[in-house]
């Protein structure tokens, strides 16, 4: 409104000063106040609209983000403007990749917009996107040769990766677990090595007089003593929906030492989850470990994110991790070290073997993506041999990764672990058996369920059978007639 | 109304807007949850009542979340109705910055529910949170519980938050029923001496009735709609313990099958149209009276 008097006045001055041909300079006036007005109208418009925006839209913040980087980017002519947006589940983007993602901005001016989701809600957010057509140009996904199908629907939401330099060079096993109908469609930079195991804290054993457990009388004896002493023998974050459930199928080396060939028949549909003793069996040890209290009794709120702070503080004694555990907690708490932790094979129907599980977080490309060149160049910058180790060396959760020539960083208590239990491995039952990897959580809630009593194992069983069966049919598979 | 001053095309517009909008997705919904539609074929086919038979069948858990949805309409009616009513009577007046606690008490209303979530998961928490340590510096150990993972206490914690979030809102409109009611009334009482609950009994809460219906009729309503407050708190967990229709029309969808989704909420309509029909009956009745 200031500038709109200042007009005003200025103008009467110059009608005053003129003192000649009142009519047509009123005339003159009526149309300047009338170009102010509108002008003052248009810039209040444009300005509430500013101001609002962020208040209207706190879910949008980070497009908005993407949209300032791209304006500042434009400034440099040379580089492209683009911002890939990145959908993935958390805990699936290190941090060292974040740090790759600004060099490759800074080569390329391509922007990733990294848009992280809870562990718990992930699939929901991403199926909801690719829906609405709404899909990011690069999301994560869990790969598994049986899932990219019913889980991603890769022949639609996905880019055909296969004639891609870094398919050569990634290991086959890993290929193997993104690929769909013979077709590579995603690119998976993980650690081999990284199968879930349990991590001990030494010091407590050893206070204690513990040794390791080669048996799952002898964990529930080492559990007992943990317990006795005030310390909560396992930290289990049930919570994130999906950990507990790690207890199940990564026993599939064990399973396929008991029961050889299960896994080829409830492919093939000649048996059933709930038909399967073994599998009641360990389903029924993990029960044990809850009702016995040895998860404690915080486990239902307990969060995987919170692992390394709790294993460090001393009030827990053994959790399900990686081998990279130790390093993490060395970097994350102060005080901490690595060497005082030290590993075994989840030991639920005596299992003494090693889980080798190829499936992994990987990343795909929308098919529908209008920047699909970019995102390929950005899958192409990351794994160039010197980011690959970049990343392997900043990030403590990894050892080695899935490329050659990387230069992997073993300890001597992985080495150790490894050449104790790495004679006998097997993969693991979300990637050896069908149509189990699409319905994680909702085992998990099963789980929960008979943790607190609600159902028993065999439900959890039949509750499988049930989802397996539901889902071959709507995918037409010849075996579920 | 026989006088009609604008002819019936005027609203031709707004009630094409109307159907192409609301009514056809509508029939839409209640005709998918007659098929098999799902996220893994494209094709939709006709199935006849199975997914109805699916929901009711005694191997699903179905019943059991609307029985919770049920338990949580009347509980959260019941209680929001009367903390409302009670917070209403509390600042109505003869209290000391009565607009301030007026406001005060509505501002959880407008706290966006995802907001309340993550405060009320940090205070439920059973190691730090902030109900748990009172009660220890109390000496009240034995009090402390796992509010949103134990079986007995989640749903318990859920209607908590809930009415907590709730009845100011309820409050602000049996407020102005209150304040409505004309002064008059009371001071004939106060002539008879009625005491304050004779008044409260045979003044206030007659005279507010029409207000206690639309407080009640929107309860009703958003009580069987309820999701976000479950989802935001537990998810339906521990395990199903506090699955309500809308989280398992939600896990429905997660798992693609739409069908069984769409069922569900047809159901869900079928109950909010009998009981919105008695409810709205029931209020014109007492208008009529009145």
């Amino acid at each position: 409104m200031r500038a709109l008097y200042y007009n005003e006045t200025v103008s009467f001055e110059c009608v005053y000063k003129m003192k000649r041909g009142i009519k047509s300079m009123k005339k003159l006036l009526s149309i300047l106040l009338g170009l102010v007005l509108v002008g003052t109208m248009l810039s209040a418009c444009g300005n509430s609209g500013n101001n609002n925006s962020p208040q209207a839209s706190e879910g949008t913040a980070p497009s908005q983000e993407s949209a300032q980087a791209s304006e500042t980017e434009s400034a440099t002519p040379e580089k492209k403007d683009v911002t890939l947006s990145y959908l993935a589940s958390q805990d699936w983007i290190k941090d060292p990749e974040m740090k790759l993602a600004e060099k490759f901005e800074e080569q390329t001016g391509i922007h990733i917009d990294y848009q992280i989701v809870p562990a718990d809600q992930y699939l929901n957010v991403l199926k909801a996107k690719m829906a609405a057509g709404e899909a990011p140009d690069i999301f994560g996904g869990q790969s598994g040769k049986f899932d990219l199908g019913p889980l991603y629907d890769v022949e639609n939401n996905a880019a055909d990766l296969t004639n891609e330099e870094w398919v050569k060079r990634e290991d086959p096993l890993f290929v193997e677990q993104s690929t769909w109908k013979s077709k590579v469609y995603g690119l998976t930079i993980w650690d081999p090595s990284s199968s879930w195991v349990i991590v001990y804290n030494k010091k407590i054993f050893e206070q204690l007089g513990l040794s390791v457990p080669t048996s799952y009388e002898e964990f529930l004896k080492v559990s007992e003593a943990i317990k006795a002493s005030g310390v909560t023998p396992i930290y289990e974050p049930v919570s994130d929906g999906w950990h507990h459930v790690l207890w199940f199928p990564e026993l599939g080396v064990r399973y396929e030492e008991l029961a050889p060939g299960l896994a080829d028949k409830l492919n093939n549909n000649q048996e059933t989850f709930a038909n399967a003793s073994v599998l009641e069996q360990s389903l029924t040890q993990f029960n044990e470990l809850a009702q016995k209290g040895y998860f404690g009794e915080n486990a239902f709120s307990n969060t995987y994110a919170d692992t390394e702070k709790n294993m460090a503080s001393g009030k827990y004694a053994m959790t399900v991790y990686g081998i990279g555990l130790p390093a993490q907690i060395e970097n994350a708490v102060p005080g901490s070290s690595a060497s005082d932790y030290g590993f075994f094979p989840i030991p639920l129907l005596d299992n003494q073997g090693l889980n080798i599980s190829p499936g992994a977080p990987s990343k795909f490309i929308s098919s529908n993506s209008k920047h699909m060149d970019e995102a390929k160049q950005y899958f192409d910058f990351l794994t160039q041999p010197d980011n690959l180790q970049y990343l392997l060396d900043n990030e403590a959760k990894f050892t080695t990764l899935n490329f050659p020539g990387v230069k992997a960083k073993f300890t001597a208590e992985q080495n150790a672990f490894f050449e104790t239990y790495g004679k006998k491995s097997g993969t693991v039952y979300q990637t050896a058996v069908n149509y189990l990897n699409p319905q994680w959580m909702d085992i998990g809630k099963d789980m929960a369920a008979m943790m607190s009593k609600q159902i028993s194992p065999k439900d959890i069983l039949k509750n499988i059978d049930k989802r397996r069966g539901q889902q071959a049919k709507t995918a037409k598979d010849p075996n579920w007639k | 109304m026989t006088r009609k001053i604008y002819p019936f095309y005027f609203i031709a517009i707004a009630l094409g807007i109307y159907i192409i909008f609301t009514v056809v997705p509508s029939l839409m919904g209640i005709y998918l949850s007659f098929t098999d539609w799902n996220s893994y074929s494209r094709e939709v086919h006709f199935i006849g009542l199975d997914n109805f038979k699916t929901i009711f069948s005694s191997n699903e858990n179905y019943m059991h979340g609307i029985n919770n949805t049920v338990i949580f309409t009347i509980s959260t009616i019941v209680l929001k109705t009367m903390i409302g009513l009670l917070l209403a009577i509390l600042v109505n007046k003869g209290i000391r910055l009565k607009n301030f606690h007026r406001v005060i008490l509505f501002l959880p209303a407008i706290i966006p529910m995802l907001v309340v979530g993550i405060i009320f998961k940090s205070i439920f928490n059973p190691e730090y949170g902030l109900i748990n340590e009172v009660l220890r510096a109390l000496g009240l150990n034995q009090w402390t519980q796992h509010w949103l993972t134990d079986v007995n206490w989640a749903f318990k914690s859920i209607i908590a938050v809930d009415v907590w979030k709730g009845a100011g809102y309820i409050m602000v409109i049996l407020l102005a029923g209150i304040q409505a009611i004309s002064h008059s009334y009371y001071e004939a009482a106060d002539i008879d001496g009625a005491g304050a609950w004779k008044k409260f009994r045979f003044i206030t809460v007659p005279l507010l009735m029409p207000a206690l219906m639309v407080t009640t009729v929107l309860n009703l309503l958003y009580g069987l709609k309820i999701f976000d407050t479950v989802y935001v708190l537990t998810n339906g967990g521990p395990g199903y313990a506090t699955d309500v229709v809308y989280t398992q029309v939600f896990s429905q969808f997660t798992l693609g099958s739409y069908g069984v989704g769409t069922a569900l909420i047809t159901v869900l309509f079928l109950i909010m149209t009998i009981l919105g029909y008695f409810a709205i009956k029931l209020m014109s009745r007492e208008e009529q009276n009145g």
